[in-house]
Order: C-alpha cells, then structure tokens, then sequence
C-alpha cells in the first residue's frame, strides 16, 4: 500500500500501470500529499517549459504550491484551448496556428512544415507526420474547434489506464483484461478522424484488439472530418442568429465535396455490412463494445428490427457514457441495449476529451475521481476554489495530473455537486465522486455551447448534407 | 439581499383597472437566483383580453388633451422617494437586472420626466401627429378632383413583449398606449417583472375607472405557454403584436401569426463605432475620442443594444497603425474607469463565459492587446489585425474590441441587418458614409458619444416608425352623388 503511494507521489504515471482499484483505498492525507507532489512535480517541469503557463502564473504571483487549493488560479479556462483566432483558419494562416499551439505543448512543433495547408483535417495529419503529437479536436457550437496537444505516447498510457480500470474497477482482476485477451473491438462510429473517442478507438483496435483485422467499424473508410464538424458548428450558431446561409465555404473544403458525397451515399451499405459482420464474424464471441447510448440505442432499435439479439458473448465488455443529452431516450433503453448485445457488463464513465483517464460510475450512481485528477469545486461567480469538505455544488475543474508535456489544469463547462472530500461513498470507495446531475452552465441559462459526444455524429451528419447540397 | 427577497416578490396581475394579487404560481428571475410569485393568468385569460371591439369606444369620449394631463398627473406621483410601488419595484430590480444600483437609481429618476405634458405631446406630435389621433384629417386635394379623402389614426388592440434590459422599455409602453387610444396587455420580462406594474398600480390608485386604466392590463407569463399564448395571439381578440426581444422569443412568435394579426419586431441588434483617422489628429482630439467611445461603450453598464461593441479605428495596421490603434486603446480603458456613477459602474453580474473568452486572450498576445478584464471592471481588447475577435457576439458587461483597419470600407462592409446604432467620428465621415451605411443596414447614425445618451428627440427606432406601425390609419373617401351615378350610365 505504501508503495503505491510513495510512487504515486513520485510519479502520477505510476498509477498506469499499478492495480486501479487501489487508488479508491486511501486515507484523505495519503490522497492529498499524492494530489500535492504531483501538482507541484508539474508545475516545476511545465512552469518555464510552457509559456502559457508562465504567463498565467505570473499574473498570479504564483511561485510555489504548498495546498491543493493554491493550484486553483492556474487552472487553465476551458477556452484556452481553442483561443485562437478563427482568422487563422479562414486564411490558412497554419503557421500561425502552430506557433499558437507551440505555446501550450512542450512538444517542439517548429518543424512542422504549413506549406500548402488549406484545411484543418491536413494540418492535424501534417502535426502527426512529422511530430510526437495526435492532435486530439472537440466540438462546439460556434464552430470553433479546441485543439489539445496529446502526445503519441500518452494516447496508448490512456488506452492502457482504461484497459486497468475495466479490469480493476471492482476489485483487482474482478473484469476481463482486455490487453491480455484481445478481445474483438466493435465501435458503431467512424474509423477515421482525431477527436478523442476516435484516437481512442484506434488505439484499442491495435492494444486490445492485436489490429484492425480483429476491430469492426460502422464507417471503416470515413472520415469524421475537423472541417466539417467545425462547419457544422458554424451552421447552428448562423441559424440561432437567424443568418442560415451566409455561412461562407472555403474553396479547399468544397474541392472535397465529391469525396464526402461518395461517402455518404455509401452508408446503407455501411448499416448492413456492419450488421452482417457483427453477426457472422464476431456473433457469440466475448467483444469490447465502446460507444455512448443514444449511439447504442439507434444500433439496437436497428439491429432488433432485423431480428438480431443477444449476438455477443456473455463475457463481452461495454464502455460508455456521453449522456443522452439531446435525445429523448425511453426510460428502459438499457435493456434493449443488452437485449440487443446479449451481455450487461458495461461501465459508465464521466469524462472529457481533456482528460487522459475517466471517472466511472459506480453502483451508487457516482463517479468516481482517481488520484490522478485532482478535482475543485469553484464558485461559479467568482472562481474562487470551494471548501474542499462536505457536498460542494458549482463549476468542477480538474488538474490531470497525467499529462507531462502539455498543462493538465483546466476549468469546465459543467455544473456538479461534489463529495467524497470527508465521507465515504456507500459503494466503499474513498475520494471524491460528484453526483450524476452533471449540467453544462449554460444549459442553466438557456443555451449550450458544446455539441456533446452523443450529439456529435448528429451534427456531423447536418454539416456533410448542408455541404454536398450546395452547389 | 433584504428577506423580502428571498421570500419571494409577488407579482400582481393588473387587469382593467383591477389589481389581482392572489399569487399561485411561481416563476424564477433572470437573475439573482430569486423567483417571484404571480396569480394563474389562464383563470382570467377572458377579462384580460378585448373580444368586442366596441368596447374601444370609451377611449374616444375624451380628447388628447385630456389624455395629456392624465399622463402628467400620473407622472407626478412616479417620483420613487414617495412611491411605494416603484420602491418595491427597484429593490427587485436591484437583484434581477444587469444595471448597477446607481444607474438604476438615475433611471427611476427620471420616469417622471417622461410624463411631462410637453414631452407627451412632443411624442404625439412628431411620431403620428396630434390631429390624426384627434380627428379625422382631410388631405389635400389631388388630381383626381372629384374625390375627398380623411384619414384618422385609431388605437388598436395589442400585446406588448417588452425587454427588462432598461426600465425605460415598460415606461414609454404605457404612454404610447395612452397617446394611441390603444388597449394594451403588456407581458413584462422576467430580468424586470416589477416596473411597468408599478406604474399601472399607481395609474389604478389613482383613477380605477378613467378609459385609460381600463385599457391597460400588466401580466408576467412565461413566454411560449401555449394555453396562453394561443387565447391572446387571435386576430378576434387582438390586431398587434409588439415584441421587443431575442431571436428565439420572436421566430416562437410566428407560429401564431396568420392573416388579420401583425407583428412589429423590435429585434435584437448590435451596434458599433467608425472613427477616422482624424481622431490621431493631436493629443487633445485623441483624449476627446477616448473619452466620448467610453460614453459609448459604458453608459446603461453595455446593456443596451444601442452600445458600442466592436469599435473600427482607421488608425492603419501596420507597426505605427497598431501603436495608434493601442494608444486609444488605452486611453478610452481609462476613460471608462472615470465615467460618472449614475451613467456607468463595474459590471456586478460580469459573465464568466466572457471572462473565460478575455483570459484565454493571454495565450494569443500577438493576435490582441488587452486593457483591463482582471475582474469585472470592464476591458478594451485591440485586435493587432483587422479581424475583431471571434467572440464579438457576447461582447458586454462594459467590453468593447478595437478593430484598426486601413480603409473605412471595412468597417462599412461589416454593418449588416442586426447593425442598430453606429457612433462616428468625425462629424464629415458620418455625412460621407450615412446612406452607404443605410444601405447596408445600418439604422441609426450619431455623433461619437450619443449612442446611449442622446434620443432626446423622439424619432424612428430600428428602422421603422413603431408608433405609426402600432396604429391602425383609417380612410374615410368621398365623392360626389352625381359623380358616382355618371360611372353606372357611362356607355
């Protein structure tokens, strides 16, 4: 037990490969001087290395963490990521873009050569060519895209993180170990693409599942493109102004307008293929399904209408999450899910592309903080950092403690009520866990400015048509 | 925050000259995190509206004149130190609207003021004209010499959308209706539920039965409440609709329109600033410039749409232009700071998605200079290109964002549709620009300095005539007997 301390301490990377279940035993002072070294262990290796941080501390007047809390002012706001000017974009002002990202990565990123870059899908692929990086993208409303600078390296420890906390979650060994088992990896999405879901599922495909030949795709030859999703974004916030169509194209991404409609005429077939082949090649067998629910429940309604059910194995594995925000689910969607699947194993994560590992849910219906992310609690009108005792309601931020090359502070979007600071959640695991009433801020005032997981492919979809039907 | 509030205000219902305060239903405030109570306006949707238009004719057995000094006689017990309503009132507002207490209070201050004779009649006088509400108006003989023509302007039965952002919104409501002969159903906002309610109780304390209290009827209902909203938007119970308000509120409100029902739209708009190159000209006029755009951009704290958001500088971009460009900068942050308590304060509700937006500008200080915005003091962002920032949409609580551009043109290519006032400098590029601008969009020119603080004379608003728009224009044509009967015999 103390060692897993004293290296977590050490080294917040430890926890990768160390027994997940144990980061939910420790004492609050065993959990804090852990959250404390590795603050203070980032701080020093990040503070003169990353000049966004450099600058924010300071302005601050911060030189030294000695609490927790004192590492509250240099949690990055949620914009940071995105705070270029969307100018860059719109006048393939790429290097521009990537001296922008030079700031937030310790990763060197001169190298990239921007030349000829008109869109944003070349510029990530040109990042990855010839850097450590895999951009990873979000998605928003404005259309304006987050970009984070995760490393190669830090795609698979997450992959791995999430393979130990399925196997481990319940107790060491109590769940499948999918890095040993490689078991097949079905994922109802896109092959191609960088948001975090889609790096995430590649990476699977080779650690868990030993290779593509042994992963199904719902679209194994598109793209879930960054131009369009920001297009998409673009779309709806023109249409909240009541501006639909004065949204311009840029010339690069109409050239591509035949490639995208060739796609899209394909996806019937996708629809069946796909359900052929998690029939026939991969019916009865244990899988690891990752998918969020609305996503789920539109494959099972399909997949029940055409007479299939209970087509994996009983020792299958699902990951989910993503909410079921924007869409209207019947209360018993579960249970066509797992009529459909034929296995009920499945663990619920609360999540966020920013994060490198997850917060699942537990039968008590929290979710559950590891070590690694140091969670606050602010007060969402003046951002000061809340008690760190009792059940605290307001903007949850959190300091990933995993990241070493890009700053892992940052302040979300998202309202909770948190505890666990000083009581023990019934499910017996110690540490903080928030409630599952989680809402985006701007919900509570009538709007949203983030296009969800759930809502994603959705959005993609309205985009891909308003695209290829323009002329 | 007194336990007034946090028990809970009531809002009454006024109906008719009735006040109904049996509160049932709860409802919660913009802002604040306060609710308030109101009675259930579906148990009188009957009485609220007007279904026999003859029921109009009590406003015409007495003249304009009478009108006047009923206004002005009202507008004497509004003064807040002595008007209970209106206390009340304000100490809701305090919690639920974005102005501080200092300008709230210059506000209420000055709603006596505009229910004096002289500025109600200024009001009839120039946005329809006395004689059309007083009678029927002959019109000057045309070619066509056999035919008279009279046209007279009549009230009409209308439901008022008003925005809380300005207490004023609710004041010049009830006037207008009065000066129309209208009959009015005014739904108040949620940010100020209380204002215009004080003024109609007071008009009721004060004559339960005169024609203009029971022509005007005070109710908060949650807007897009179908069981309400489908009784009152029918042209059998009323002609006009009249919304101020977001985009959202109004595309819910055209799913109720049909032949017979006409909705005059006081839409969401933005507003800007174009100064030239002049305003680099010496020390003096730079300060003068400064001083004036922070009039623009502080005055009502940027709750108007009438402010200054995204400010052009023809200061050039290149390394001088910029310099140029941050030193007005600079200066208007300053000037903002200095600006007088009762025109402009620190934010108290400073929106953190915006805070967010102004500290992520610390990662791009190539792209944008920032002056202010640690906490709620208000902030002047200077692009260092001539693109404005991409969040220029929630751009308030005292922002603004200086954009230096070579060439005025591109400051006149960003004015579009949802452009309301542009504040200019100098005076002789308002002139050069003013129909380039109104054809882009464009409806209100002024003076750098006046976007929020002239209006003093009554004029159109958002490019229309609401006051024209809100009447119903009646023709009376005759002709001759003979004339007529000749048309039938004519082979």
């Amino acid at each position: 037990m103390s060692d897993f301390v004293e290296n977590l301490k050490r080294d917040p990377l430890s926890f990768v490969e160390a027994h997940y279940n144990e980061g939910f035993t420790l004492r609050g002072e065993e959990r804090d001087a852990i959250q404390l070294a590795g603050l203070r262990k980032r701080f020093a290796e990040l503070r003169s290395a990353l000049p966004a941080l450099a600058k924010l501390a300071d302005d601050q007047g911060i030189d030294a963490i000695n609490t927790i809390d004192d590492a509250a002012p240099l949690l990055f706001p949620h914009t940071v990521y995105k705070s270029y000017p969307l100018s860059f974009i719109e006048k393939c002002q790429f290097d521009k873009l990537t001296k922008w990202l030079s700031r937030l990565t310790t990763v060197d990123v001169s190298g990239v050569d921007t030349t000829g870059i008109q869109t944003i899908d070349e510029w990530i692929a040109r990042v990855e060519e010839s850097t450590d990086i895999n951009l990873i993208h979000t998605f928003g409303t404005t259309g304006k895209l987050s970009f984070l600078p995760r490393t190669k390296t830090q795609t698979r420890l997450s992959a791995r993180l999430n393979a130990h906390t399925i196997r481990d979650f319940n107790g060491y060994n109590s769940g499948p170990d999918v890095l040993a088992r490689h078991p097949p990896l079905i994922s109802p999405s896109y092959r191609h693409g960088a948001s975090a879901i889609i790096r995430g599922m590649n990476r699977m495909a080779i650690d868990y599942a030993g290779g593509y030949d042994n992963a199904l795709f719902l679209y194994p030859d598109a793209y879930f493109s960054a131009d369009v999703i920001s297009l998409a974004g673009r779309l709806r916030a023109a249409e909240a102004r009541g501006e639909a169509g004065k949204v311009s194209l840029a010339p690069a991404l109409l050239a591509r307008r035949d490639e995208f409609a060739a796609r899209e005429s394909n996806r019937a077939q996708d629809m069946d293929r796909f359900f052929e082949q998690a029939a026939n090649r991969f019916g009865g067998k244990d899988v690891y399904l990752f998918a969020v629910w609305p996503i789920l429940f539109e494959w099972a309604e399909e997949g029940l209408k055409r007479g299939m059910k209970g087509i994996f194995g009983p020792n299958s594995v699902l990951s989910s999450g993503g909410g079921s925000k924007g869409k209207v689910l019947p209360p018993d969607f579960k249970e066509t899910i797992f009529e459909f699947l034929g296995f009920r194993r499945h663990y619920e994560m609360f999540g966020m592309s920013e994060l490198m590992t997850n917060a699942p849910r537990c039968e008590h219906n929290r979710f559950h903080f590891s070590p690694v992310l140091v969670p606050y609690v602010l007060d969402p009108v003046t951002g000061q950092p809340l008690p760190r005792h009792g059940h605290q309601t307001g903007r949850l931020a959190l300091m990933d403690l995993l990241p070493d090359s890009y700053w892992g502070g940052l302040v979300s979007g998202d309202e909770v009520t948190m505890g666990g600071f000083d009581d023990t959640c019934p499910c017996g695991r110690t540490g903080p866990y928030i409630e599952a009433n989680v809402r985006r801020f701007s919900e509570a005032q009538g709007g949203d400015d983030k296009i969800n997981c759930a809502g994603a492919p959705e959005a993609h979809d309205k985009a891909m048509e308003f695209l290829v039907g323009r002329i | 925050m007194p336990d007034s509030l946090n028990s809970g205000f009531t809002v009454p219902l006024l109906l008719r000259g009735q006040v109904i305060d049996e509160a049932t239903v709860e409802f919660g405030g913009r802002r604040g995190g306060i609710s308030f109570r109101t009675p259930d306006l579906s148990k009188h949707l009957n009485e609220l509206t007007l279904s026999a238009p003859s029921r109009m004719a009590d406003l015409y057995s007495i003249s304009l004149d009478e009108i006047f000094d009923f206004l002005a006689a009202l507008g004497k017990r509004l003064h807040p130190a002595d008007n209970p309503y209106l206390q009340q009132s304000f100490e809701l507002s305090r919690a639920t609207s974005g102005l501080s207490d200092s300008i709230l209070r210059h506000h209420y201050n000055g709603i006596p003021s505009f229910f004096e004779r002289d500025v109600v009649r200024d009001i009839a006088e120039r946005l329809i004209g006395i004689d059309y509400l007083e009678g029927w108006v002959e019109q000057p003989e045309t070619i066509k010499r056999n035919t008279r023509l009279s046209i007279r302007a009549m009230g009409a039965r209308a439901v008022h959308i008003i925005a809380g952002n300005v207490p004023v919104v609710g004041v010049t409501t009830v006037i207008r209706n009065a000066i129309t002969r209208s009959d009015a159903i005014i739904k108040t906002p949620s940010n100020d539920p209380l204002t215009t309610a004080a003024v109609v109780r007071t008009m009721i304390d004060m004559a339960p039965d005169h024609p203009i209290t029971r022509h005007v009827s005070v109710a908060y209902w949650k807007g897009g409440d179908e069981q309400i909203e489908q009784h009152l938007y029918d042209p059998r119970r009323v002609e006009k609709i009249i919304a101020w308000g977001g985009f959202a509120g109004i595309k819910h409100l055209t799913q109720y329109l049909q032949p017979g029902l006409d909705l005059i739209t006081l839409d969401p708009k933005h507003s800007s600033t174009i100064i030239g190159r002049e305003a680099f000209t010496d020390e003096g006029t730079l300060d003068s410039v400064a001083k004036r755009l922070a009039l623009d951009v502080g005055v009502l704290n940027q709750e108007g749409c009438v402010n200054a958001r995204v400010v052009y500088v023809q200061s050039g971009t290149d390394t001088d232009g910029l310099e140029r460009a941050n030193e007005l900068g600079k200066r208007m942050f300053a000037a903002l700071q200095s600006l007088p308590d009762h025109l402009s304060t620190p934010h108290k509700a400073f929106d953190p998605e915006l805070k967010a937006e102004l500290d992520a500008l610390a990662f791009v200080e190539d792209e944008f200079r920032l002056y202010g915005g640690r906490r709620n003091e208000g902030a002047v962002i200077v692009s260092q290109s001539d693109s404005a920032v991409d969040f220029a949409r929630m751009l308030a609580c005292r922002v603004a964002n200086i954009v230096p551009i070579d060439d005025v043109d591109t400051a006149v290519r960003s004015v579009n549709s949802y452009t309301q006032t542009i504040g200019i400098f100098p005076e002789s590029l308002k002139t050069e620009l003013r129909d380039r601008l109104a054809f882009q969009g464009a409806q209100r020119l002024v003076s750098l300095g006046g976007a929020a603080t002239l209006m003093r004379t009554p004029q159109p608003q958002d490019g229309i005539e609401p006051l024209r728009r809100s009447v119903k224009w009646i023709t009376d044509e005759s002709a001759d007997g003979a004339y007529l009967t000749a048309m039938a015999e004519q082979r």
